[in-house]
């Protein structure tokens, strides 16, 4: 019992860390972040002076790298949904490590990624005219529902296993960080002091939230693709782009996921918490998902290109042969084929090995995102000349500062808030010693939760 | 003499008056046009709206006219000028005109006709009005009503998600009263167990 003492203080201090101490280098990447921030924030104050004109977008081509942006955050807003939800509704036990960080990137990424359906507004001040003057037949409306819904969801299920260790950090930080940070703890951990009728009314609350946000995220970005799906556009005119967007949204959230993990991992030192098996699970569902989106791609485009009607075949020219052909192509080698490869080979099969596939897939799913707005677009409604669209400095300055907020915003959680779920991977542990059929390591040996009980 | 030239000033201006009002009703429209009525069907049906065309001069039906009516209308913050349909006079110089109209209350019409032997058309503004409660008129004939799926059904599903979270909001609630309850004998601080999740405490 005397190692499993130490192993519990352990991982309280290992969580504890991150809030107590910061480095010189934590400065830096904050003010590095603020600095791009700031710059997106002077070039959206030019967009907001002069208007859409200082965009790339105009009448034909009227969306671009922002609405490529808020689909792609839409998208990985799902890691924290397949990655916590569907696993703990599961019982995968392995997933308690990871559940925390997760489901913040599912929250912070819902909010950057309605962030940009705001800045895409020529007009801004008129945002809650879509609530005023909005028709409850139009899939805008069922997108706006949609996605604040999920997101107070979201942040409901991220906050309720959350309320133990919040209690946790309460007691065990009192007197060695600021006063405000207590103060929010005492707040947030609702009084929690671990009783009986806590437990249960907490168990009941997390499995009611798990439940519900699963059809909540499906939903979510089923209504997104629907905003496409039921616009006449030729490229859109798909019967599957819900559960296409749906794949596509939980394979860059799991990859996203990966890379969040392994960065948090490197800079917090939780390897003892995080492992190699950690990376390998989540690799093996991106691999998975890398071959349903193929299968997406090859049903979609088959068909559609097997008759081929006149809009179609403008489109596939510009999607396989001519100006989108090299974003089509390393999305679907580069961000399907290659990741499926490194994680699927045994001897890529490793840390590395899924991390270059995660950064191969989030690429390729925003270059997705990209072709799937823009080339939509591009594909004339009457005889007339295709548009051309090319990003001005104000998008990209703008796009930058949205990824600088994302990352700035899981940066500053990890400061605050517990970064792993204390009691539940102290919960994992105990379940490994209390069965004996789940006991795996030998009499004194030092207890590995993050290998133990796995399926 | 001065008395005689200021009658043959007052004469001159009088004759220049006269010629030039006469050139004037020669340069008008030598066609007279005139709304013989307009009708329309109830829940924003088609509407016909009769105008007549007779010869300014005589009297008499101008036949064979092409006839184009147009009508100033407003749709996104765009105004513009809508066609609204064309046809040709009959033997009585009646010519009925369809449309869809988008609105109701008044409308002033332009009437474009072109008679034959003329090459550009001239043009008289007439007024209808488009009876009506709503002011809107336009009814989308697409769609297929399928009974129960409608609106309310999404409305519902949203309120019933929408209370599932609330319900999940008073257990929290819950959780601060059992917690408010079990400070009074312990104090604030929680002991150890309250962190080790429900393996510990039998959940």
């Amino acid at each position: 019992m005397e190692e499993v003492r130490t192993w519990r203080e352990r991982l309280e201090r290992t969580a504890l860390a991150p809030v107590t101490k910061t480095s010189r280098g934590y400065y830096v990447w904050v003010a590095f972040l603020l600095a791009v921030i700031g710059w997106g924030a002077y070039a959206y104050s030019r967009q907001l002076r002069d208007g859409l004109i200082v965009t790339g977008m105009r009448d034909r081509i009227s969306w671009g790298l922002y609405i490529t942006t808020f689909v792609f955050f839409i998208g990985i807003s799902h890691a924290g949904t397949l990655i916590s939800a569907i696993l703990r509704v599961s019982h995968a036990r392995w997933r308690t490590p990871i559940t925390r960080m997760a489901e913040f990137i599912t929250v912070v990424a819902l909010v950057c990624g309605a962030i940009f359906v705001i800045i895409d507004l020529g007009r801004p001040d008129r945002v809650l005219n879509v609530i005023r003057y909005g028709r409850w037949q139009s899939p805008i409306i069922w997108d706006v529902l949609a996605i604040t819904t999920y997101l107070t969801a979201s942040i409901a299920y991220l906050f309720l296993p959350m309320i133990p260790d919040l209690a946790l950090f309460r007691d065990r930080l009192a007197g060695r960080v600021s006063g405000w940070r207590i103060w929010l703890y005492d707040l947030l951990s609702v009084r929690w002091q671990g009783t009986r009728a806590q437990w249960r009314s907490i168990g009941a609350a997390i499995t009611t939230a798990m439940i519900l946000i699963i059809p909540i995220a499906v939903s979510v970005h089923t209504v997104v693709s629907w905003i496409f799906a039921m616009t006449l556009r030729e490229p859109w005119n798909s019967t599957i782009f819900g559960a296409f967007f749906v794949a596509g949204a939980i394979f860059s959230g799991v990859a996203t996921l990966i890379i969040v993990m392994a960065v948090l991992r490197k800079v917090y030192h939780l390897e003892e918490y995080i492992t190699e098996k950690h990376f390998v699970y989540l690799g093996y569902l991106l691999a998975a998902l890398a071959l349903i989106m193929m299968y997406g791609n090859i049903s979609e485009y088959l068909t559609t290109g097997y008759k081929l009607e006149e809009g179609a075949e403008f489109h596939f020219r510009q999607l396989f042969l001519e100006q989108f052909a090299g974003f089509y192509w390393f999305y679907f080698i580069g961000g399907l084929v290659v990741p499926g490869l490194l994680i699927l080979l045994p001897w890529t099969r490793n840390i590395w090995g899924v991390v270059l596939a995660s950064v191969l897939v989030v690429a390729a799913m925003w270059i997705e995102r990209y072709f799937i707005v823009v080339s939509g677009f591009r594909v004339p409604l009457m005889p007339y000349e295709p548009s051309t669209y090319a990003p001005t400095w104000v998008e990209l300055s703008v796009m930058a500062a949205g990824f600088a907020l994302f990352a700035l915003l899981i940066t500053l959680f990890v400061k605050v808030f517990p970064i792993i779920a204390i009691w539940e991977v102290a919960e994992d542990q105990e379940s490994v010693e209390v069965a004996p059929a789940a006991r795996r390591f030998a009499p004194g040996a030092t207890p590995e939760p993050a290998e133990g009980g796995g399926r | 003499m001065k008395s005689v030239l200021v009658k043959v000033v007052v004469a001159s201006m009088a004759i220049g008056m006269a010629v030039f009002a006469l050139a004037g009703t020669a340069g008008a429209s030598h066609v007279k046009v005139e709304v013989l009525g307009s009708s329309q069907d109830p829940g924003g049906g088609p509407a016909a709206v009769q105008v007549r065309l007779r010869s300014a001069d005589e009297g008499l039906p101008v036949a064979n006219a092409t006839v184009t009516l147009y009508a100033d209308e407003s749709f996104g913050g765009v105004t513009g000028r809508v066609e609204l349909g064309q046809t040709l006079s009959d033997q009585d110089g009646v010519a009925t005109v369809r449309f869809h109209p988008l609105s109701a209350g008044d409308h002033q019409i332009r009437v474009e006709y072109r008679t034959s032997g003329e090459s550009q058309p001239e043009a008289a503004t007439i007024s209808i009005t488009m009876p009506g409660i709503t002011s809107q008129l336009y009814q989308s004939s697409a769609g297929i009503q399928i009974p129960g799926l409608n609106v309310w059904l999404l409305m519902a599903l949203v309120a019933t998600v929408w209370v599932i979270l609330l319900s999940v909001a008073l257990r929290v609630v819950a959780i601060a009263h059992d917690g408010e309850a079990a400070e009074a004998p312990r104090g604030r601080r929680a002991d150890a167990s309250a962190y080790q999740g429900g393996a510990t405490t039998g959940r």
